[in-house]
């Protein structure tokens, strides 16, 4: 009996393991990549995994737009080491401070986009029912943003050299073995083009807080065609948006509230970020701009002192109200990230998760403006009326006439509106400005850069990173020269 | 039955141990025939021989003795412990072997013997220096940390590099366990901590494939086998033991600051120098620097001013009389508020013994290992029962069951928070910065300069602790179905599971968890579940005297689940609670993964009259890891010895007691570290506006197979002059192939590796171990041993020939760059490579290594004083040329001391530490080692080791070079173990059987080329931040009942 029971025992152990599947086990928190959208619930469970690729501090959750403003001009440092000062030292090289993840990270966004879009062909090539356009347009309409956003970081702006070499163009699903090369400038912005325009009839005309709608993708395209010089288009792209009405501007009290909360009356594209969804907590853009010790926040950049200058030609300007007192006791320090100068966040529980705007209306206004002073027949009246909407927010200073406007205004309204919002370095080179910084606050002594570049200096785009060469020798001789 | 013939007479004895205690068991034979018999449990045994026989009576660790009957009757013998145990049995891969029988390449360790005393929470630091072979690292000094072990050399680049751990005979769960690991990036807990090693017996390493290639598919790295005790023949036997330990020090120096008149003294140049080079005048450069002090060290108290304006001029540091506290003359000592003594606890108390059907071994041990560190503790409470019973003569059960709870707490491995405090007290903190104040008395909350926060205040803002309860339970039945056919099912139940706790305040500064959250709370639980089946089938029979054979079949399954938990609440109400229940946001995961595996396996051995041996083995794995095309391999391996003793042309050499050479081939395998590795996958989590978001996050080979390598062994072992002095030499060849690479690839795919079966390295080696007694007599001995390993691990073939770039994984600090290269050591050193300091100007020098002349020419070769144009080279390798152990013991009545001694000739270590606090003014808010400040240019030291102190951003000190890099032969008296027996005239009157007490000291001597911290690295030759080993000093206290 008792040996009988033993043999039970050891019978029983044995079968616990002869399972047919044994040997088939499964993640459970992941699923076989080939087969991830099938329903219109899926496109949209992967549309929000690609916008939180956008959110990751190597992109719009941060260093993308710091890039955009750290190299421009309307930021300093006060001490070396504090971190992403390299973008505004300039101490680039293939292996130090290659910023790569712009390049990881905008590939892996794109890659996910691809998938989207060539999952999608392949349910309407099946002949599917369900109507997955308006996820199709927000893909496409990525995808377009992101290969804009890279051929900035890595090639020569348009107007320099259409021909010079820009970014390998995907638009596939690509195998391990691929090692594309750079495409030049002007094909990349072609397929740019393409897509935005693709997806425009994809979209929907009402607004879609946190997601793409066709605004967003028109705001995209009028700052492509500015970049490209063709004024006449990005005025007709920046109009649309404007005629609608489908957003308005913040009037002055309007303004510096605006920050505290989500998806304002002009806000045309945020990323949502929250709680585990993105918040970078002491990491977030807004604790760069942060002063110094401020809930020990380590004061990595504040406000240069022309841009104090700047905005200084009216004290009673409204947007000196989402600044405070820096280290240096200037009122310097942007809180726009933050909320406000009490840092109450955008309304979420954490006030480090601030939503990223990509695109609102006050820049659609300013683009008009500059599109309409500068497209081929310029209209002078257009310019200084789009301009004067934004101007207002300044109220000692004088309306612009038609005699009176010029780029300079525009481009100083710009700086003023759009202060740690990632587009004051991108004007800078495309209309080929010289950019001259702030360098006397900082204890060393800058060795990486003159005091003031232009775009003809080597280090105003990013060298390809090694890692990509490595992997890709093809891209060896496509190095961007100087590095 | 014999027939009882007319010379035969009955002959009955006894048979004892050295103490007297019977021992059973013993077999006892006669001399030249098959007669035999055994000892039952009163050490008695009876048999019928001639009456001038002579019996031999062997037992396993005892001396053989051979006595004369001469017409006796009764006998009384007490056998000797045979310490050298030239014949002593091993265990091995699903069995137990004859050391003079096997094969292969293994080597064993009596822990109960050698190790027991040493004060670890976990046994592997016990080891170092005692097996050739076999290199053991320890990365932290703190309690509960996970060792490396690495059996010959580096087999894998992506895939696992660790052994095999298998106790009482089934594999267990081993490495770092739960979530503080990324958590707190470089903090690891040790799983193999749930072992107490109180209850070992012995540790056997099987190193090559004839040993290891049973085990298959997990073996390429070698296998661990851990026995624990049981019960032995005899009375029940209660023992106990205590010991405390303290570390009031560290083993070596650890990067130790200068003094304060040094620091500010730095200080100062580095902004004199800053404003003079930018054409200041000296008065300014004066004014500027004070400046810079007053306004920096002001808020804490003090004020500066200089003797003169010049550079090298005296700084005078004053105290503030406007607060509180008056600092004038008084520093904070922060190595001395953060480091205490250590104490290590150990209390184990175990009750043993065995009759002829039952054998049992239970304890109960309670250890507490409070660090130097003054937050880091650890905690292990734990019991084990080894019971087996004979049901019938033919069938056995046997149960081992091990239950343990540990708790470590007070982690702060780490640089990415800033709560290491080696960083802090040696590279943060200026002894200007105190905890409070000086105005207000209170605690100093706001960062100081450099990134530093008041330890001693946030301590108090934030907890982490991991809870470890390991249960495995593993019973067995065996099945003698015949004298010769043996039959023993194993089901082994493994289960661990971690919970660990982190809590920061809303007072904290961490990133995302602190202030801005409004305090955290995680509570991780990860359950780690590894079920196994084992069942195998015996054949061992001699045939017609001559002939040996052992067959073994069997067959295997195993299963590993991890199943993890998540909860975590943010914006917490008050500091008093500590809870996800009381959190405003909460935020949850769980999800669990793992692998199986199915196996059947197979050996035989044959020898003929114990002189010729042959084995060879097969096992066929199937693992979950791997696809479906390719997921079952086949591994074996062949094998032969010649034991020259046996032939009659040797047996006439007296002086020669053993000689045996012995040789094998074979095959191990090794599976991606990836579960799923071979699926390309989408992955969910990345949630956006509240809902669910995906992402495709891996591209993967579906036709990814298992890493095969092929181990060649040849060695030979002796023992001469009555094994006065023996020991064993060996030469092993691995080729590792098939190697999984994690294959770069453009990152335009979206993607920037794939894992592939590409890469090939190469292991060679020769290991010598001798051992000798110098002195053997009835009261005194003195006996030693050495073991030495040569070893060799190269690169042989990488995908596509590229070299590939990778970083040490220590600590997560990106400390230094390594080169996979072919035709390169495996680990092969990749920086910038400095040439010096130029004594006219105190200028560094760089050489470029671009083949160019450079700027100038150094030593003939092209140098630079930039450290950017300088390109990175192979410079060395971490594989030292030669290591091992030197142990030593003398014994003398009562008395013994026992020296145990590791030591590394050649190889080079990476001094990441330095690069903080030894560089030449690019980090100016820290502060700096003495000797950086005392090797400095100066006109006065022109020939210094490190260049003038500079205002200019100067990248050369923190540049990842050679500059950092030293030798990193060293020699460690690791151990030192003094005991005394009481007589057991003198304990048995006391009511004990036996009583000790000793002495244990660890690290007391170090001698070693690299002087400013512990010599005594990682397997990456690294040094950093982590916590360093100290001196510790053991007394303790056994008895036996």
């Amino acid at each position: 009996m008792k040996k009988k029971s033993l043999y039970i025992i050891a019978l029983a152990s044995l079968s616990l393991f002869s399972c047919k599947d044994f040997l088939d086990v499964k993640p459970t928190d992941s699923t076989d990549s080939s087969v991830t959208i099938q329903t219109l619930a899926d496109a949209k469970v992967m549309i929000n995994g690609l916008t939180r690729q956008l959110a990751k501090s190597s992109l719009y959750g941060r260093n993308l737009m710091i890039y955009g403003d750290a190299k421009g001009g309307d930021l300093t440092i006060v001490s070396q080491g504090r971190g992403l000062d390299a973008l505004y030292v300039f101490n680039h090289s293939i292996n130090n401070n290659n910023y790569s993840d712009f390049w990881t990270d905008g590939y892996n966004a794109i890659m996910q986009a691809n998938n989207i879009i060539k999952s999608i062909d392949a349910l309407q090539a099946a002949g599917t029912e369900l109507d997955f356009n308006n996820f199709e347009g927000q893909a496409l309409t990525l995808r377009a943003l992101l290969h804009f956003e890279l051929v900035k970081l890595y090639g020569k702006t348009y107007t320099q050299d259409p021909n010079a070499l820009g970014i390998p163009v995907v638009t596939e699903l690509l195998p391990t073995s691929a090692q594309p090369l750079r495409n030049k400038v002007s094909e990349v912005y072609t397929q740019i083009i393409a897509d935005l325009n693709a997806a425009a009839p994809l979209l929907a005309k009402t607004k879609s807080n946190g997601y793409i709608n066709y605004y967003a993708n028109r705001v995209f395209l009028s700052r492509v065609y500015m970049t490209m010089g063709d004024y006449d288009k990005a005025l007709a792209a920046s109009e649309e948006i404007i005629n609608d009405k489908v957003y308005s501007l913040y009037s002055n009290s309007e303004w510096v509230p605006s920050w505290a909360s989500q998806f304002g009356k002009e806000s045309i594209y945020e990323i949502t970020l929250a709680k585990d969804q993105g918040d970078l907590g002491s990491s977030s853009l807004g604790f760069y701009y942060l002063r110094n010790k401020d809930n020990n926040a380590l004061g990595n950049f504040t406000a240069s002192d022309y841009f104090l200058d700047r905005l200084g030609q009216d004290e009673t300007d409204v947007r000196w109200g989402i600044f405070t007192k820096d280290e240096l006791d200037r009122q310097a320090s942007c809180y726009k990230y933050v909320g406000s100068v009490d840092k109450k966040g955008d309304g979420k529980d954490t006030y480090t998760a601030v939503n990223i705007k990509v695109a609102r209306l006050s820049e659609v206004y300013l683009n008009a403006a500059e599109s309409a002073l500068k497209k081929a027949s310029p209209d002078k009246v257009k310019a200084a009326t789009y301009l004067n909407e934004i101007r207002k927010r300044s109220p000692d200073l004088a309306a612009a006439t038609s005699t009176s406007i010029s780029e300079q205004m525009i481009l100083d309204e710009k700086s003023k509106e759009l202060y740690a919002e990632g587009v004051r370095y991108w004007d800078m080179i495309r209309t080929n400005k010289t950019i001259t910084f702030n360098d006397e606050h900082v204890g060393v002594t800058m060795s990486h850069r003159e005091k003031s570049i232009n775009r003809t200096f080597y280090k105003t785009i990013l060298p390809i990173p090694q890692v990509e060469i490595n992997a890709n020798p093809g891209l060896e001789d496509q190095q961007n020269p100087g590095y | 039955m014999q027939v009882v013939n007319a010379q035969q007479i009955a002959v009955a004895g006894k048979v004892s141990g050295p103490d007297g205690t019977p021992l059973s068991g013993v077999t006892v034979s006669v001399k030249g025939t098959n007669n035999s018999s055994s000892t039952n449990e009163n050490g008695l045994f009876s048999l019928n021989a001639d009456q001038n026989a002579t019996l031999i009576i062997s037992y396993i660790g005892y001396k053989s003795q051979e006595v004369a009957l001469n017409g006796r009757k009764t006998i009384s013998v007490n056998l000797a412990q045979d310490d050298q145990a030239i014949d002593e049995v091993m265990v091995v891969a699903y069995g137990t072997a004859k050391k003079s029988a096997f094969t292969g390449s293994a080597a064993t360790v009596n822990y109960e013997k050698d190790a027991k005393d040493i004060p670890v929470t976990s046994f592997e630091q016990a080891l170092t220096g005692r097996i050739p072979g076999v290199q053991i690292n320890t990365t932290s000094g703190q309690a509960g940390s996970t060792s490396t072990i690495r059996v010959r050399g580096i087999g894998s680049m992506n895939a696992s590099n660790e052994p095999l751990y298998v106790v009482d005979g089934v594999p267990v769960v081993s490495g770092n366990v739960g979530q503080m690991n990324s958590a707190i990036a470089g903090t690891t807990n040790n799983i193999m901590a749930t072992i107490n090693p109180s209850d070992i017996e012995s540790i056997s390493i099987l190193k090559d494939a004839a040993a290891s290639s049973l085990y298959g598919s997990r073996a390429a790295n070698g296998v661990v086998i851990i026995t624990t005790k049981s019960g032995k023949a005899g009375k029940p036997k209660i023992d106990f033991r205590t010991s405390l330990g303290v570390t009031p020090n560290w083993a070596t120096d650890n990067y130790k600051p200068g003094d304060v008149q040094q620091q500010i003294q730095y200080f100062y140049e580095i902004f004199h120098d800053y404003r003079t080079s930018n054409g200041y005048s000296e008065e300014k450069a004066n004014e500027y620097a004070l400046n810079r002090m007053n306004t920096r060290f002001g808020i804490h108290g003090y004020e500066f001013s200089s003797e003169g304006t010049g550079l090298y001029d005296k700084v005078i540091i004053k105290g503030k009389t406007d607060g509180v506290e008056n600092r004038d003359g008084k520093y904070f000592d922060w190595n001395d508020a953060l480091f205490r003594t250590g104490k290590y606890q150990t209390n184990d108390l175990s009750v043993s013994g065995a009759t002829d059907r039952t054998k049992y071994y239970s304890s109960l041990s309670y250890t507490t290992d409070k660090g130097r560190t003054y937050t880091n503790e650890f905690e292990r409470i734990g019991g084990r029962l080894n019971i087996s019973q004979k049901l019938s003569d033919k069938v056995e059960f046997a149960t081992n069951l091990n239950l343990n709870h540990n708790n470590q707490e007070g982690y702060n491995d780490t640089r990415n928070t800033g709560t290491n405090y080696m960083y802090l007290a040696n590279n943060l903190l200026f002894p200007f910065y105190w905890p409070t104040d000086y105005k207000t008395g209170e605690d100093y909350k706001l960062r100081y300069n450099s990134l530093g926060y008041n330890p001693l205040y946030y301590d108090k803002q934030w907890e982490n602790t991991s809870k470890t309860l390991r249960i495995v339970a593993a019973p067995s039945l065996t099945v003698k179905f015949l004298p010769e056919l043996t039959g023993k099912t194993i089901f082994s139940y493994d289960n661990a599971e971690v919970k660990d706790h982190l809590y920061y305040s809303p007072q904290h500064y961490h990133p995302t968890n602190g202030a801005t959250a409004n305090g955290s709370v995680f509570e991780f639980s990860t359950n780690y579940k590894k079920i196994i089946s084992s069942t195998t089938l015996n054949y061992n029979k001699t045939f017609v005297d001559d002939h040996t054979l052992d067959l073994l079949a069997g067959f295997e399954a195993e299963k590993n689940e991890v199943n993890y938990q998540y909860a975590s609440g943010s914006n917490l109400p008050s500091s008093a609670l500590h809870t996800v229940a009381t959190a405003g946001i909460k935020d949850a995961n769980a999800y669990l993964w793992g692998n199986n595996m199915m196996s059947v396996f197979s050996r035989a051995e044959y020898n003929f009259r114990n002189t010729y041996f042959l084995s060879g083995s097969l096992r066929r794995d199937g693992n979950s890891r791997l696809g479906p095309d390719t997921r079952w391999g086949n591994f074996w391996s062949l094998s032969a010895a010649w034991n020259l003793k046996n032939e009659s042309f040797f047996a006439q050499i007296e002086d020669i007691n053993l000689l045996k050479l012995k040789a094998s081939y074979g095959t191990n395998g090794t599976l991606p570290t990836n579960n799923y590795g071979w699926r390309s996958l989408a992955t969910y989590g990345y949630n956006y506006m509240d809902q669910p978001g995906g992402n495709l996050t891996t591209i993967a080979d579906k036709n990814l197979k298992w890493e095969k390598s092929h181990t060649f062994n040849v060695g030979a072992e002796f023992g001469l002059f009555e094994n006065r002095l023996f020991g064993t030499v060996e030469y092993f060849n691995r080729d590792s192939k098939d190697l999984l690479q994690d294959v770069n690839i453009s990152l335009v795919t979206g993607f920037n590796s794939t894992l592939m079966n590409v890469g090939e390295i190469n292991n060679k080696g020769i290991e010598i171990s001798l051992g000798g007694d110098m002195i053997r007599n009835d009261n005194f001995r003195w006996s030693a041993n050495v073991n030495t390993s040569f070893l060799k691990s190269k690169v042989s073939k990488l995908y596509g020939g590229k070299d590939i770039t990778w970083w040490d994984p220590t600590g997560g600090d990106s400390r230094v760059q390594f080169l996979y290269k072919e035709g390169e050591d495996v680990y092969s050193y990749y920086m910038a490579e400095w040439a010096g300091v130029d004594p006219s100007n105190g200028k560094p020098i760089w050489y470029t290594n671009d083949g160019t002349d450079g700027e100038f020419l150094h030593e003939g070769r092209g140098a630079t004083n930039k450290v950017s144009d300088a390109k990175q080279v192979i410079v060395g390798s971490p594989i030292p040329k030669a290591y091992g152990g030197f142990n030593t013991d003398f014994e003398y009545k009562g008395f013994s001391v026992g020296l145990n001694f590791t030591y590394k000739i050649g190889g080079k270590l990476f001094d990441s530490g330095s690069r903080d606090v030894a560089e030449d003014g690019y980090y100016w808010e820290r502060i700096r080692s003495y000797y950086a400040i005392e090797n400095s240019w100066t006109p006065e030291n022109p020939n210094s080791l490190y260049p003038k102190v500079s205002g200019n951003d100067p990248e050369d000190g923190i540049t990842r070079s050679t500059r950092h890099l030293y030798d990193a032969s060293f020699l460690r008296l690791k151990n030192v173990n003094v005991s005394y027996r009481l007589p057991s005239t003198v304990s048995s009157k006391i009511g004990l059987s036996n009583a000790r007490i000793f002495f244990n000291g660890t690290n007391l001597l170090t001698a070693s080329k690299f002087k400013w911290a512990d010599p005594e690295v990682n397997q990456y030759g690294t040094r950093g931040w982590e916590t360093p080993f100290g001196k510790t000093y053991t007394f303790g206290l056994e008895v036996s009942l």
